[in-house]
């Protein structure tokens, strides 16, 4: 951490860092704290009253089977967003990033849909996976002659929110990467250009190490984003359907907490959704900072 | 001189303060799309011919985003005063002790409209012998169909099915003469469920549906419930009934009708505008028809299903009167004609009802008939009158999770019974959770 | 690489980008042709590709009926301010964790981190009570104060420095300056692309809020787009899905052209090989 660290006043970082303090204890930690203390009760309404019920709440999470099963979709829809994110936007990357002509415009095409709002993005995949009538199906009715139901399908219907999930981030990846790729050094490429090595040799030997801190920042971020973000596309892909099959920790705690009004179960989910992901990043930030390369 | 001044200043001041004495209302409610605009116009008709009061309407999102909005801002003491709240969420409404029964605020002058109510929606919206809140969107399920696809199956174009068995009975037609690729939809939503229930004289809770007392037990696991698995996992399995897959999907079963794709879907009236358009647009003839009901029973009626205007507690008694006078007039004999012919939904004032016979207009719109028959010819019981259930929007998903269950090969007994289970539980748990 | 090989490989690269880009941007060209359908056409099977006829009413009607123009702009305006602030306040708050020696480093840089869990949606309850506490409700102070310090913005900026060789900040302090000079002189112009970055994915984000402004915000005129683009929906019955999508892709306008204006950042590369 303290590589770089070149300059000895005392007081300038504290000034540097106040800002940063000062939102995050009052308009983050605060209300985390307050949201999690919820967790220990019984309430009603958001909060209009309660009562003091201790740990029955995560009793009833890790009894209950129906919660178990949200758990372990929960790992299998952020392991695959991740995985296939990570690599789609590597691959989708390093192509936008070759100079072609109309290389903006690719460029643009390829990361729109992270502009877009999650909300119509899950509105516009339902019209184009609708079993009987969406374009999808039409157009494998055509090719192959199936007509999958996505949606009655539990597991197709994990596919696709999965599917759903990484085509609204990989835009995400793109931007980093490509602002990683043309962050490289340009003589280390030269370099192994001369020395005869084939594209794929020099992407993983050279290029892909020297992208290693973006890698690790893209890492934790896509994390946090399966983790915590695909909420829209649950509610209007599945509703975490069929009967839970999609049911992920986010969607659960959203529709707990503000349909169902279970207020304190809502929040000790939130509790060990935010566990988890601690643990996780830590895990990351364990296993990664030794791996990776910064280059100077 | 002096005196003209004085007395010029006078009245400018008094017109201030007169201006100043508009009392302003807020109205927070979930209609987006055409009805905004609708909504917009009719609250500046109100504020113009009532110049001490103001009203604004505001666009909350939907039905949820709407009452979460509400609550969080009451607990901040800044409640608007009056809000939409869809008709399941009735009991929800009473437990958060934010809102007050309208009944009580009412001018004198204005007692009369509240027995003018059509009798189905006032039953619904009557809680313990007063109003609790005021009707105004309500709608009922039907049944459309293409009649075109009738003719070409052998069907009789101008008598749709009725029961459970002449649904059946339809089907084999329309795949025979492969009329149709699909023969019925409809969302995967519990409100037909609780519909079919109703049409069965069947309850849904305990408690008289939890209008005597408040229920403390769900009747997931009924014969009523039975016999209509038996027959919507019989279509589903016959490939007769389809849907997307995702549960209350109500523009998922439309676009199914309206492509063509399938040769029925019930829905709700509210949709009778809509679907006269999109048929008219897609080149097919469109039927109405009651909802199917189970065969060998006596149509019981259904219940009314939409949202009610609430008002919240907390504001001085000038300005919840007249928040009632804004919900009267905007619900009143005229307004509701308007409603009607403006967006589908049901004129739920009797005098509305007239006055519309009296133009014409339902024989001049027969798509419109059906659901008012079903609607008026509704008998008054328990059953119609619609079930209070705190947590009835879970239940509605327990509901839904066991019907697809069901369908991917559950054993009908079992799945009740477990979702029966699960119900009472969430009922329970948010007994707990409200009790004083 | 001889000139018949390039011109493949160029043809290889023109081929993959244009399948990845049929995938990928599939669903808005969906969405278009959908803003110029009318109901009926768009839930027609087989499907419409073509173009329909209601586009010019949708577009209006969006535009018009739902006063899509004065909620972009108040978007824009909480957008632009947000962006500005938070990288303004990551940057100072990398630069303090990169460039400084002080005690109990880690710890600071776990606290920032830790914030990513926290995301709005589940604190939603407690943060709207805290910011009504504060007198925010229906200001724009609620929509933009809590969003002024990021620790995605500051764990990137920290990325970017690390990569930058130690050479030049002795180089600087050679010279005799201090850490704000060498920050503003040399710092930010190599992180240029980073800002850029960070900008787009900023202003995508507070575009995209919707639960949290459709809380704090009482008065329609000064809702933001997404709840306005809600406005076009009828949760109630049959939605108009064309006017829906003309919407969308009206309010989708503005951050594609921040990204479009921004492209030239990104493609900046290190200064640092022509620099010697």
């Amino acid at each position: 951490m303290d590589t770089h660290a070149a300059y000895k006043s005392r007081w300038l970082p504290w000034v540097l860092l106040a800002p940063t303090f000062v939102i995050l204890l009052a308009f983050l930690y605060y209300p985390t704290f307050e949201t999690f203390k919820l967790s220990l009760y019984r309430v009603a309404f958001l909060g209009l009253s309660k009562k003091f019920v201790g740990l029955a709440n995560y009793k009833e999470l890790f009894t209950n089977p129906d919660y178990l099963h949200i758990f372990w979709n929960t790992a299998v829809f952020a392991f695959f967003v991740v995985l296939f994110s990570m690599a789609a936007g590597l691959a989708l990357s390093v192509l936008a990033n070759q100079k072609v002509s109309g290389w903006r415009v690719y460029r643009l095409l390829l990361i729109w849909p992270y502009a877009l709002s999650p909300a119509v993005a899950g509105v516009i995949f339902l019209f184009l996976f609708n079993e009987q009538s969406g374009i999808v199906n039409y157009l494998l009715s055509i090719t192959l002659g199936i007509t999958p139901g996505w949606l009655t399908n539990p597991k197709l219907a994990m596919a696709l929110i999965i599917f759903a999930a990484v085509w609204k981030n990989v835009g995400y990846n793109v931007v980093f990467y490509i602002a990683g790729l043309q962050n490289l050094p340009g003589e280390v490429l030269e370099a192994a250009l001369i020395d005869g090595a084939s594209s794929w040799q020099r992407f993983w030997k050279i290029t892909f190490p020297l992208l290693s801190p973006m890698t690790f920042f893209l890492l934790i971020i896509n994390t946090i984003y399966a983790f915590f973000e695909a909420f829209p596309f649950v509610d209007l892909l599945t509703k975490g359907g069929p009967s839970d099959a999609t049911n992920i920790l986010i969607f659960n705690i959203y529709r707990d907490g503000f349909e169902y009004y279970k207020t304190g179960m809502a929040a000790a989910q939130s509790v060990i959704l935010f566990v988890a992901v601690v643990f996780l990043t830590i895990m990351q930030f364990r296993l990664g900072e030794s791996r990776v390369h910064y280059g100077s | 001189m002096k005196r003209l001044a004085a007395i010029l200043g006078l009245s400018v001041l008094m017109s201030f303060s007169f201006a100043a004495e508009k009392i302003q209302i807020t109205f927070w409610h979930a209609f987006g799309g055409g009805r905004t605009a609708f909504i917009e116009r009719a609250v500046q008709d109100f504020n113009y011919t009532h110049p001490g009061i103001e009203v604004k309407a505001e666009y909350k999102g939907s039905y949820r985003d709407t009452l979460n909005a509400a609550i969080l801002a009451a607990k901040q003491g800044n409640a608007p005063h009056i809000v939409q709240i869809f008709e399941v969420g009735s009991q929800m409404a009473i437990d958060s002790g934010i809102f007050v029964p309208i009944e009580d605020y009412v001018p004198a002058e204005l007692k009369f409209q509240l027995d003018d109510y059509i009798k189905p929606v006032a039953n619904y919206y009557r809680i313990g012998g007063k109003f609790n809140s005021i009707p105004w969107n309500s709608s009922n399920p039907i049944l459309y169909y293409n009649k075109d696809i009738f003719k070409k199956a052998g069907l009789d174009p101008n008598n749709p099915p009725k029961t459970f068995n002449e649904v059946v009975e339809a089907c084999k037609k329309i795949e025979a003469t492969k009329a149709a690729p699909k023969c019925i939809t409809w969302p995967l939503h519990s409100w037909f469920v609780e519909q079919w229930v109703a049409e069965q004289g069947a309850l849904l809770a305990n408690n008289e549906n939890g209008r005597a007392a408040r229920a403390t037990d769900v009747y997931v696991d009924s014969e009523a419930m039975k016999r209509i698995m038996k027959w919507w996992k019989g279509l589903y399995d016959k490939g007769y009934y389809a849907y997307t897959g995702k549960p209350e999907d109500w523009d998922g079963a439309n676009q199914l009708f309206v492509s063509k794709q399938a040769a029925m879907e019930i829905t709700s009236t509210s949709d009778v505008t809509f679907m006269q358009n999109a048929s008219y647009e897609n080149g097919f003839e469109l039927g109405t028809g009651f909802l199917p009901v189970p065969d060998g029973i006596e149509r019981n009626g259904t219940v009314v299903g939409g949202a009610s205007l609430w008002l919240t507690k907390g504001h001085p008694q000038k300005e919840q009167e007249a928040a009632l006078t804004f919900l009267l007039w905007f619900t009143n004999t005229e307004n509701m004609v308007r409603w009607h012919k403006g967006t589908g939904y049901f004129p739920v004032l009797n005098t509305s009802v007239k006055v519309l016979d009296w133009q014409h207009w339902f024989t001049r719109n027969p798509a419109y008939k059906a659901a008012f028959d079903q609607l008026l010819q509704s008998k008054a019981n328990r059953a119609t009158q619609g079930a209070l259930i705190g947590p009835f929007p879970e239940v509605r998903t327990i509901i839904e999770n066991m019907v697809q269950e069901i369908f991917q090969g559950k054993d009908i007994a079992k799945a009740l019974a477990e979702a029966d289970a699960k119900a009472d539980k969430a009922l329970k748990d948010y007994n707990a959770a409200v009790a004083k | 690489m001889g000139k018949l090989a390039k011109k493949r490989n160029n043809l290889i690269v023109h081929v993959l980008l244009i399948i990845s880009v049929l995938i990928v941007a599939a669903p808005i060209i969906l969405a278009f042709i959908f803003s110029t359908q009318t109901p009926a056409q768009i839930f027609s099977y087989p499907p419409k590709f073509t173009f329909g006829t209601a586009m010019l009413d949708n577009y209006r009607t969006a535009w018009n009926q739902y006063h899509l123009g004065v909620y972009m702009k108040n978007s824009f305006y909480i957008a632009i301010t947000v962006t500005v602030g938070k990288t303004i306040v990551s940057f100072m708050a990398a630069l303090a964790l990169v460039y400084f020696r002080f005690p109990l480093k880690n710890w600071v840089f776990t606290f920032i981190l830790l914030t990513l869990m926290m995301p709005t949606e589940i604190i939603i309850v407690a943060l709207f009570e805290m910011v009504t506490k504060l007198g925010w409700s229906n200001s724009y102070a609620a929509l933009i104060v809590p969003f002024l310090a990021s620790a995605t913005g500051t764990f990137l900026f920290r990325q970017q420095f690390l990569q930058i060789p130690t050479s030049l900040v002795d180089a600087a302090k050679i010279d005799g300056a201090g850490p704000l000079r060498f920050a503003w002189a040399i710092l930010l112009p190599m992180s240029l692309n980073v800002v850029a970055a960070m900008a787009v994915i900023q202003f995508v984000y507070m575009w995209n809020q919707y639960l949290w402004p459709l809380i704090v915000i009482r008065e329609n005129s000064r809702q933001v787009v997404q709840v306005g683009l809600k406005s076009l929906t009828s949760g109630q019955d049959a939605t108009n899905w064309g006017i829906v999508m003309a919407g969308t892709i009206i309010a989708l306008l503005p951050a594609l052209i921040v990204f479009l204006l921004l492209q030239e950042q990104f493609s900046r590369g290190f200064a640092l090989s022509q620099e010697k």
